[in-house]
């Protein structure tokens, strides 16, 4: 069996890891939103997104969570025209990132909220262990 | 021993003491399922899910019994909790088919935070005040 | 002269690991042949409380053993420790009182 008191912590750490690694490849696409190719007519840096799944942990005693994998963003690249760019096409147009900054804002906000909610969780499981082990200390 | 039960709990000479007992298992199983619902609070298709509100009967069976799973998968004591209920009422359900919303399952890890704090109490008072009563001088 | 009360010494919970006291106690047990009804009723009472003693830590080491191996969750372990000083300090509440009203009428002038 497992002890809910100790699932809580266990599920709280695997969000903030999942998370976590949202985030990185959040900073990634930003760091990158600007890359294009080095060659004519080469690709730009292709955004990435991650897929989380819900995976069955035995050990937990629940459904905990987990980055299955990441996935590069199909969105066709934009095109700026920039004729003297080493990866300028012949028409003088160079493929630049399919990233968005303002959808890439708006996603880092929401991992960092999904991050602190799991924070909070953890800090949760702590004080109810803790309250559950001062019982004993009640007896003085 | 399953979850939500005190089999033989010889920590609790008085009904209110069982009754408190059996409420912080059930707030400590209830965050757990929350936990669960704010880890995948970003997983596709991930439907939130509570467990059954707490019965405060003293005669009541500590734990109810799930029906058979469809699959016959071995469930754990958790699981089976989670899944006597039906999904909760969701405020919002993102195209991603993701209904756990993080506010409300917040507010009510506070709920279980208190409910299991209160039962805590009780059961320290209680403890304390049998053993005041049996201290010899 | 009253005959020292038997059924303790070896027995010691804290002294013999599990399984020792038993055996133990099993060979101290025997009441002294020539005790009279009187000193009859405070020895068992006394080896009564003292085995009451006993099992109620081995129900805290069991729950100890169990809460250390993983087996039973922290709630579990906390109530069974809970039970356990409850009973322990019930025993010793008993066994003081036994103790002083055995003194009380061994003091008696007859």
């Amino acid at each position: 069996m497992s002890d809910p008191l100790t699932t809580i912590g266990a599920l709280a750490g695997a969000g903030m890891e999942a998370q976590s690694q949202r985030l990185r490849i959040v900073a990634q696409n930003m760091a990158n939103a600007r890359s294009a190719g080095a060659t004519p007519g080469a690709d730009p840096y292709q955004r990435r997104t991650v897929i989380f799944s819900a995976e069955m942990d035995r050990a937990i005693g629940s459904y905990s969570v987990d980055v299955k994998r990441t996935e590069l963003d199909p969105t066709p690249f934009r095109l700026e025209h920039d004729p003297s760019h080493p990866a300028a096409d012949a028409a003088g147009n160079v493929k630049m990132p399919n990233v968005n900054m303002l959808v890439e804002m708006a996603d880092m906000r929401e991992a960092n909220l999904s991050y602190e909610a799991n924070l909070q969780m953890m800090r949760r499981a702590r004080t109810m262990i803790s309250s559950t082990i001062d019982l004993l200390r009640s007896g003085q | 021993m399953i979850v939500g039960t005190v089999d033989g709990s010889s920590s609790a000479p008085l009904w209110v003491s069982e009754l408190a007992s059996r409420k912080a298992s059930w707030a400590a199983a209830r965050q757990a399922t929350i936990a669960g619902n704010i880890a995948n609070a970003d997983t596709p298709e991930y439907r939130a899910r509570d467990i059954a509100p707490f019965n405060p009967d003293p005669y009541a069976r500590p734990l109810q019994m799930s029906r058979t799973h469809a699959l016959h998968m071995e469930l754990t004591d958790l699981e089976r909790l989670a899944e006597a209920v039906d999904e909760t009422g969701t405020w919002d359900i993102a195209h991603s088919g993701n209904t756990v919303s993080i506010d409300e399952e917040m507010i009510k890890s506070g709920q279980a935070s208190r409910d299991h704090q209160m039962s805590v109490a009780v059961m320290s008072t209680f403890h304390r005040m049998m053993l005041s009563a049996v201290s010899f001088r | 002269m009253i005959s020292p009360l038997s059924g303790l010494g070896a027995t010691d919970p804290l002294i013999q690991p599990p399984g020792g006291a038993q055996a133990a106690g099993a060979a101290a047990v025997a009441p002294a042949p020539t005790q009279s009804p009187d000193q009859d009723s405070f020895a068992q009472t006394f080896k009564d409380v003292a085995a009451n003693a006993r099992d109620t830590m081995r129900q805290g080491e069991a729950a100890a053993i169990a809460g250390l191996g993983g087996e039973a969750t922290i709630q579990e372990v906390v109530e069974a420790m809970m039970g356990a000083e409850q009973q322990l300090r019930t025993a010793l509440a008993i066994r003081d009182r036994v103790v002083a009203a055995y003194q009380e009428v061994s003091r008696m002038q007859i």
